[in-house]
């Protein structure tokens, strides 16, 4: 695979060039966050961001999609089959959308999802400027080793651009004729990565994260869960923008003539009172401790039990969205790393 | 199937929530198709006292309201509090945060004593007769209104939020006001709104009622992590929040 050496002006003109081919998303500012939003022009893409209020995820799998059309004479599934380039997605969101991809592909496969990420192209860029609850550097997710369509990646003024599938190679058929980065440029990228492990970690885990499984198979009755959880709102903020959340919930709107009508499916939360609410008026996690717990236990075991992956990314966004400041993965996982009490 | 015939009528209130209705404009023909108005004071002349469904605004706050109410449920198979007044008491139960003559002497001076200008204490229709339905929101969501419709019309329970307003904010993608050490009620009111407020960048006023188990007690602990008081938050919740009832 190639990797490019450019320079900001090259690079200005080379997103400029994508915006006219297909939909480009990209990290720009909104107020005083960041966001990923439609780019209208590259001198607005903001790859020196900090962390985008929503998490990437919300284009493969929207807050809000329609999955079918239904009338009297049957339905018909709808499908997002445009092409789009996710551009400056940080190597952490591009973890959590990775694990969606096993997510999604596994058991029945969710066309919905798999057709919108068959249409994506992944433009991963390492991080400039950690954000203030980033703890990615002990999730090891601090930088994509692996994956994702292009890797870009600041050195000074310029960028290295890494070519990783084919799908990347064809988005960087525009930088044919630019310098293929020199060994030394590969060294200096290797020093940032290195130094993004460092710096993105705001908060520090004291257990491996690999020991997490275990660690919660000991600690299901540790009191923790009934502490913290007394101040929960179960607004399922922590759930909502976090990049490896992927849960559902499915409903059904009919015209005026009742007859014609559509299914949609909206983000849920565990964290909600009534996620676990099933027929009968029985909520299995009827308890706000029930519910709290089972956000670590899936994040940190039950979804490794099945992927051999820590479902948290590290990217903080919990920390900073929990009103109740309960939400901190690393506070509560060093609290059950210190035992029993 | 005959339409069933309905009925709206308003008690103490802006009449704002049934202009929601109104506000539907080029869908009320569409509503025709599955409702017969009877009597509907902002948008037809006509008045009747057989109906099927009774659809109440505003709160009871006068001894005749309680009355007249009564009368209005009587005939009504299911009856609809729409909008805050009517679900929860509302702004008028701002009231209710004082002594009942000296809410008279504000308002009307030296005739505060006369009788037709009795009050009492403000209540939700709840709080008088058997409510089968809300519609939260100060206004209401017309749209939420245009699907309960629907879902009455093919016999089916509509979803209605008992999550926190939250929820919406972080699908639209809304930074959250206590980011700006701002007190917002989202984390105890019942979303549905697509939370408008915190999108234009202002705090949620709570109109749509409390979810069904609101951590008030969690919303008084978090506010020294603001720098806030308790004050802060009384003055906050007071506008919709004094006496309320449970809102489902």
């Amino acid at each position: 695979m190639t990797i490019k050496k450019i320079g900001p002006t090259t690079l200005e003109r080379w997103v400029d060039s994508l915006i006219g081919q297909q939909r480009v998303f990209g990290a720009q500012a909104q107020g005083d966050k960041f966001a990923f939003a439609p780019l209208t022009q590259a001198a607005r893409l903001r790859l020196d961001y900090d962390v985008a209020v929503t998490a990437p995820k919300a284009f493969l799998q929207p807050p809000c999609e329609t999955l079918l059309r239904f009338g009297a004479r049957g339905y018909e599934s709808v499908l997002d089959t445009e092409p789009f380039v996710l551009f400056g997605v940080h190597p952490y969101d591009a973890v959590g959308i990775l694990q969606m991809d096993t997510v999604f592909a596994e058991g029945q496969p969710d066309i919905h999802y798999l057709t919108r990420r068959a249409q994506a192209t992944l433009v991963v860029c390492d991080v400039q400027n950690a954000s203030p609850n980033v703890f990615a550097g002990c999730m090891n997710t601090a930088v994509l080793e692996e994956g994702g369509d292009v890797l870009l990646t600041r050195i000074n003024d310029d960028y290295l651009v890494e070519g990783r599938s084919a799908k990347g190679e064809a988005l960087m058929k525009a930088l044919a004729s630019e310098p293929e980065a020199e060994a030394g440029d590969l060294q200096f990228r290797k020093m940032v990565w290195d130094h993004n492990r460092q710096l993105l970690r705001r908060h520090e885990l004291k257990v491996k994260p690999e020991d997490l499984p275990a660690m919660l198979d000991k600690s299901y009755d540790h009191p923790v869960w009934e502490e913290k959880s007394k101040r929960c709102f179960s607004c399922g903020s922590c759930n909502l923008v976090c990049p490896t959340c992927y849960c559902f919930n499915v409903r059904e709107d009919v015209r005026w003539d009742l007859q014609n009508g559509e299914r949609v499916r909206t983000w849920d939360g565990c964290m909600l009172t009534e996620f676990a609410l099933v027929a009968g008026g029985h909520n299995f996690r009827r308890k706000k401790a029930e519910r709290y717990r089972h956000r670590y236990y899936r994040k940190g075991k039950y979804l490794y039990d099945q992927h051999r992956q820590i479902a948290c990314v590290g990217c903080g966004r919990c920390i900073g969205a929990c009103v109740a400041k309960i939400a901190n993965p690393v506070e509560v996982y060093n609290r059950l790393a210190e035992g029993p009490r | 199937m005959d339409k069933p015939r309905v009925a709206i009528f308003d008690f103490a209130c802006c009449e704002g929530c049934q202009l929601q209705i109104v506000n539907l404009e080029e869908e009320l023909l569409d509503v025709l198709t599955l409702i017969q108005p009877v009597e509907w004071r902002e948008a037809l002349s006509d008045q009747s006292d057989t109906y099927d469904i009774a659809i109440v605004e505003g709160s009871i706050t006068r001894p005749e309201d309680e009355e007249k109410l009564r009368e209005i449920r009587a005939p009504a198979a299911i009856l609809i509090a729409l909008g805050a007044c009517a679900t929860m008491g509302g702004i008028n139960k701002l009231k209710n945060n004082f002594a009942m003559d000296e809410v008279r002497a504000e308002v009307y001076g030296k005739d505060g004593s006369m009788p037709h200008l009795n009050t009492l204490p403000t209540r939700a229709l709840d709080e008088v007769v058997k409510v089968d339905l809300k519609i939260h929101g100060c206004p209401i969501n017309n749209r939420e209104f245009a699907y309960i419709l629907r879902c009455l019309a093919l016999g089916k329970t509509p979803a209605i939020p008992n999550y926190p307003v939250c929820v919406e904010c972080k699908m639209r993608g809304t930074v959250c006001r206590y980011e700006y050490n701002e007190i917002c009620l989202g984390p105890v009111t019942r979303a549905g709104c697509n939370a408008p407020c915190p999108s234009a960048g202002f705090w949620c006023f709570g109109c749509r009622g409390y979810v069904d188990d609101p951590n008030v007690q969690a919303a008084r602990e978090v506010m020294e992590h603001y720098g806030k008081t308790m004050d802060d938050l009384k003055s906050r919740l007071l506008l919709f929040g004094s006496g309320q009832e449970p809102t489902s």
